[in-house]
């Protein structure tokens, strides 16, 4: 702790960046933090309550946290996939911000206001299990675990998963159906979202108008087939849609099932390496290419 | 008003006489997908119910003004454009074990409904519903309806408060409509115990909520409105998303968009959709313009009408304490925190203004 709480004070005196995007202890729990001042750079914390992808805050959308200057922005080796995406879609660039990535253990599912919880395969989040990015590649700065270990694994989402996959085609369609009959097509999945960058979304189009706006079946439906497709091979799985979800729709659920077709039909995960290029944004000859057969 | 002693058999025998008479019973029940979670979901019987126990995760604002209804559908013929409004009466419905933070934001809503103009579908609804509210024990840290005026015993918008006292529930009876409701059930004789069971029970739950948060005082709506432009509103929402969860799940956040759908070239519906001010779309311009640019004068406009406008236009802070948008922000911002910070700053600088 002490050692990203001086790693932030010394960015922010000698001018580096104008503020850091970490975590703070609010008043229920671990929250993010916009550290301006190096005298409170004491502020910053990390342990298992960090659940949320400070990431969503570097998106061009955020108007608000342009507005303090040049950010730093701690991270967690999953969070770093996020950064990294909006790198490789030109959203930001690599110089305009300064990456502080954690060593991390698995963080909470539901983080209440106590630190100092031990994460178990109840309690951690559904996300953490078979982690590959504990120790993070996209960074300017490292910060070590003192006590580095394999996050345990939920066998929720497992479990989700294969009863989807076991599902017939109808029987899927029937229980998206049903979970999408509750959304009231807020958005706030798409602003929680760091990858949701568009200055004009589909579904804000009114001329020609694409999707009704209205929570129907029909406009429900088009609206998340329409946002999972445009996250095909670029969703990192943070499920910060579906921790804003007032409705508590599955949304993760959703997104890690296309992003576990996209990983199966073209060998690719988003990764925390910006170099890497996206399946979607790319043509590959070998592609197979059987669905228009 | 009057009260009236029921004992449990006796709450449970009015839900199933109300059920059996067709009467639609809404109550708190476990959520389906989180059995830590409470939703007012309609029943067949009062067991289904949980009384009490915490505040339910939406408000009941989705009984009255659903998040999209059908306003009106229309035909267009050779002869013309024919138009069939929705029915603006509803059937009669009862619900059981409402927060009374719940109940008194559809009377502080009410306000607005009937200003300019009388919004049949609404009252409509809220003329078909009798509420029994429920004493609340559920506070946790981020309650404060104390601080608006309110409180966990509050009479505001209910028909019927019960408190649970020894053998039953002590029933304050509030309105014709609640006395309608309970007419011939229970006994008018409490036990002089019971009353007093009652008494202390409510005050005590009224300093619990009182301890999260110091009452807002009258001045501090126009404080809010001579300090619009202070730098305070460029830090105090950074960690906003935006993405109006807290007005989605919010008891008087009321704003709704209209829209018209086809569903053929000559037929379709006009209906009103939940709107939030919180998403930039809401005050886009058809230019490209946006006079609230960024989430902070988003956020500013969300702390100004609940707490200076609305109270300015109708004599009610446009928040009933519930806590849910503190709940459910996946951002972390806790409106009780902020409304905290806020009073501070208007006590340590009455007389400041950034607007001039």
């Amino acid at each position: 702790m002490k050692e990203l709480q001086d790693l932030a004070r010394k960015l922010l005196s000698e001018g580096t960046v104008k503020v850091v995007i970490g975590y703070e202890e609010g008043p229920r729990g671990a929250r993010a933090a916009f550290i301006t001042d190096p005298e409170k750079a004491d502020k910053l914390i990390f342990d298992t309550r960090c659940v949320q992808n400070l990431a969503s805050y570097l998106n061009p959308r955020r108007k608000q946290i342009a507005l303090l200057g040049k950010p730093a922005i701690v991270v967690k080796g999953c969070d770093a996939r996020s950064v990294a995406g909006l790198l490789r879609e030109n959203q930001i660039t690599r110089d305009s911000v300064v990456i502080i990535a954690m060593q991390c253990s698995g963080v909470l599912e539901n983080p209440g206001i106590e630190s100092d919880v031990e994460l178990t395969s109840e309690n951690v989040s559904v996300r953490c299990g078979g982690c590959d990015v504990c120790e993070p590649k996209l960074f300017d700065h490292y910060i070590k675990s003192a006590h580095p270990t394999v996050p345990p694994v939920n066998p929720k989402r497992a479990e989700q998963l294969a009863a989807l996959e076991k599902m017939t085609p109808a029987e899927r369609w029937d229980f998206w159906s049903k979970e999408l009959s509750r959304c009231i097509r807020c958005h706030a999945c798409r602003e929680a979202c760091p990858m949701c960058f568009c200055v004009q979304c589909t579904a804000d189009k009114g001329t020609p108008l694409w999707i009704d706006s209205s929570s129907t079946p029909r406009a429900n439906r088009a609206w998340q087939t329409m946002r999972v497709l445009h996250q095909a091979g670029r969703c990192v799985d943070c499920m910060e849609c579906e921790r804003a979800c007032p409705e508590h729709i599955p949304l993760g659920l959703l997104t890690r099932y296309v992003a576990n077709s996209v990983e199966k039909r073209f060998d690719y995960k988003a990764v925390d390496d910006p170099s890497v290029v996206a399946p979607m944004s790319v043509y590959r000859p070998d592609d197979d290419e059987e669905f228009i057969r | 008003m009057t009260q009236r002693f029921l004992s449990q058999a006796e709450l449970t025998a009015l839900v199933a006489e109300l059920v059996a008479a067709k009467t639609r019973v809404i109550a708190p029940v476990r959520a389906q997908d989180n059995p830590e979670q409470l939703d007012y979901m309609p029943i067949q019987k009062l067991e289904e119910a949980t009384f009490g126990a915490q505040v339910p995760r939406r408000s009941l604002k989705e009984f009255f003004l659903p998040a999209t209804e059908v306003l009106l559908r229309y035909v267009q013929t050779k002869e013309g454009v024919e138009i069939k409004a929705a029915p603006t009466e509803a059937p009669p419905f009862v619900i059981f074990s409402a927060t009374p933070c719940d109940a008194s934001g559809l009377d502080v809503v009410d306000k607005v409904m009937n200003w300019d103009y009388k919004d049949e579908l609404w009252f409509g609804r809220r003329e078909a519903a009798t509420i029994v509210s429920f004493l609340c024990a559920a506070m946790d840290a981020v309650c404060f309806c104390t601080a608006v005026g309110l409180g966990p015993d509050s009479f505001r918008g209910s028909d019927v408060l019960l408190v649970p006292v020894e053998g039953g529930y002590l029933a304050h009876i509030i309105t014709p409509k609640g006395e309608a409701l309970l007419k011939g059930k229970g006994k008018e004789e409490i036990p002089a115990s019971a009353k007093a069971a009652a008494e202390v029970a409510q005050s005590a739950a009224r300093e619990k909520v009182e301890a999260n948060l110091a009452k807002i005082p009258a001045e501090f709506a126009g404080w809010l409105a001579k300090n619009f432009d202070h730098p305070l509103w460029k830090t105090l929402s950074l960690r906003c998303h935006g993405c109006g969860a807290c007005a989605s799940i919010c008891p008087t956040c009321h704003c709704f968009d209209i829209v018209d759908e086809h569903d053929s070239s000559n037929e379709g519906v006009r209906r009103r959709n939940w709107d939030s001010c919180q998403t930039s779309k809401f005050t886009l311009h058809a230019s490209g313009h946006n006079p609230r640019g960024s989430q902070n004068e988003r956020f500013r406009q969300r702390i100004q009408h609940k707490f200076s406008i609305y109270p300015a236009k109708f004599g009610d802070i446009l928040c009933t304490g519930c806590g849910r948008c503190a709940r459910a922000c996946p951002g972390g911002m806790d409106l009780p925190t902020i409304v905290g910070e806020l009073m501070a700053m208007a006590k340590a600088e009455p007389e400041g203004g950034s607007n001039l």
